[in-house]
């Protein structure tokens, strides 16, 4: 069986390829990624993003306002879900993982509404609803608006940006750890160097390298 | 050690609903456009690359799981690669057996998911319970170090990033991201918002011009930014700022929404 032997009909009528699936499949993803930031939000372990963007809502539990992160990750999710549509490949770093996971907890925890993010099974149900409405969407704008809309809004530039303030936070962890304590600050350069000689990221390198002589010299 | 069993349990529920989607997703973007699909490019390029091969996309996986430890180590973050990277690279690597082609395991959405389950179920529960298992204290130490840095990065580096990304991009984002970041500093308290709105008008006109979406667009901002600036009081500010009395109707509106 190649894909070219795929006839028309099976990608019409068949579960695992036809249109109708399609929110049945990202509504358990989003599902499983809204879950993921319950977990963040309760054990500070388990969102499935990089560190400078769960970092984003970090911040708003901190107190920061969530007013950066929520507009991030919507904004994002707008961006994806019309892409997908005409594209043909809906991109879950953008929309499920940055617009469910980050953006709209954070729009969620912005106006003080905590239940989904603090029960696991609420979550789970969130999740899923949330990714039925993006499937839908989804299929919509494929049906109804090819060649109507050309444009990706510029989620390239946002992509761009937002990979290269993903850059900053290594520099920035190791200034952070060298103002909390001398040997802190030492293990999070070395850290950091020795990530970067291995072409790891340094904001990885950094964090451990504190956390390493952290354990001997607490701050 | 309860604590411990909970987070197991919830980590291998997620993973394999994660693990599921992302399966299946990955093998529909070999379909795509015919089949819509979720994943990313950069995805189907890299798998591509390992072609088929079995250890290529076993180690290709393991390099950014290295990765993704780490991250959950230190800040509980798994990464995006858990999804873009290691669930459909080893769910290919646990299909592929002596014989198969790609066709039938790397391309088959059913294999794939049913793959991806057990991989995301695997490896989420791995990365959690590890993670959650490091001594409170160096949790600390790693949450104090993050914390300012994440408070320089959201306040000071992301919006200059986003804001000179804007003016990079063509001068109608180069001027909406600065009229929006502005004001998106003086009413949310952070110019990002306002920057990557402009971004979105800016490159949604210069694509396809001041059609029915961009105009949509463009009021759904306005709108938004008012609402704030009302809901945060920032107009009964700007009137005192300027040595003016805030009119009763004004005042009285508030008062009716906010007693």
């Amino acid at each position: 069986m190649t894909d070219g032997q795929l006839s028309d009909a099976m990608y019409k009528k068949s579960f695992w390829f036809a249109d109708w699936s399609f929110p049945i499949f990202v509504a358990l993803l989003s599902s499983g990624i809204f879950a993921g930031t319950h977990m963040y939000y309760v054990y500070k372990v388990g969102a499935f993003n990089e560190v400078a963007i769960v970092a984003l809502l970090e911040a708003g539990m901190q107190g920061s306002g969530y007013g950066a992160a929520a507009a991030f990750g919507a904004s994002f999710l707008f961006a994806r879900i019309l892409e997908g549509g005409l594209v043909g490949v809906l991109d879950i770093g953008g929309s499920i993982l940055t617009g469910v996971g980050i953006g709209i907890p954070a729009l969620l925890l912005g106006a003080g509404i905590v239940l989904p993010l603090e029960n696991f099974f609420v979550s789970l149900i969130t999740g899923l609803l949330i990714g039925v409405v993006i499937g839908y969407v989804v299929i919509g704008i494929k049906k109804f608006t090819v060649g109507k809309a050309n444009s990706t809004f510029g989620s390239d530039v946002m992509m761009g940006a937002g990979n290269s303030s993903g850059r900053f936070l290594g520099p920035l962890i190791i200034i952070s750890a060298a103002t909390a304590s001398i040997p802190v600050g030492l293990g999070s350069l070395l850290g950091g160097a020795f990530f970067y000689l291995w072409n790891k990221p340094v904001a990885g390198g950094a964090i451990l390298g504190a956390m390493a002589i952290g354990a001997f010299f607490p701050i | 050690m309860g604590g411990i069993v909970v987070i197991l349990i919830k980590s291998l529920i997620i993973g394999a609903i994660v693990g599921f989607g992302v399966g299946a997703g990955a093998a529909r973007m070999f379909h795509a456009p015919k089949s819509q699909s979720m994943g990313a490019f950069r995805t189907i390029g890299e798998m591509n690359a390992c072609a088929g091969d079995r250890a290529s996309h076993f180690s290709f996986g393991l390099g950014f799981f290295f990765n993704a430890w780490a991250s959950a180590v230190g800040a509980g973050a798994l990464t995006q690669d858990v999804d873009h990277r290691i669930i459909p690279n080893w769910s290919v690597a646990v299909l592929l057996r002596k014989g198969k082609t790609i066709e039938e395991t790397m391309h088959n959405p059913f294999k794939m998911s049913i793959a991806g389950a057990i991989v995301g179920a695997i490896v989420v529960a791995f990365l959690s319970t590890t993670t959650a298992s490091i001594p409170e204290g160096l949790r600390n130490v790693a949450l104090e170090v993050l914390a300012p840095a994440a408070d320089w990065l959201i306040n000071m580096a992301m919006p200059v990033i986003f804001w000179l990304a804007a003016l990079d991009a063509g001068k109608r984002s180069g001027f909406w991201g600065t009229i929006f970041g502005g004001l998106a500093h003086i009413i949310m308290g952070n110019a990002v918002p306002g920057v990557v709105l402009g971004i979105l008008v800016g490159k949604g006109v210069d694509d396809s011009g001041w059609n029915n979406i961009t105009k949509i667009l463009m009021t759904a901002i306005i709108v938004l930014f008012i609402l704030s600036a009302f809901f945060r009081g920032i107009d009964i500010e700007l009137i005192e700022s300027l040595n003016l009395t805030v009119p009763n109707w004004l005042q009285g509106l508030h008062n009716l929404i906010n007693p």
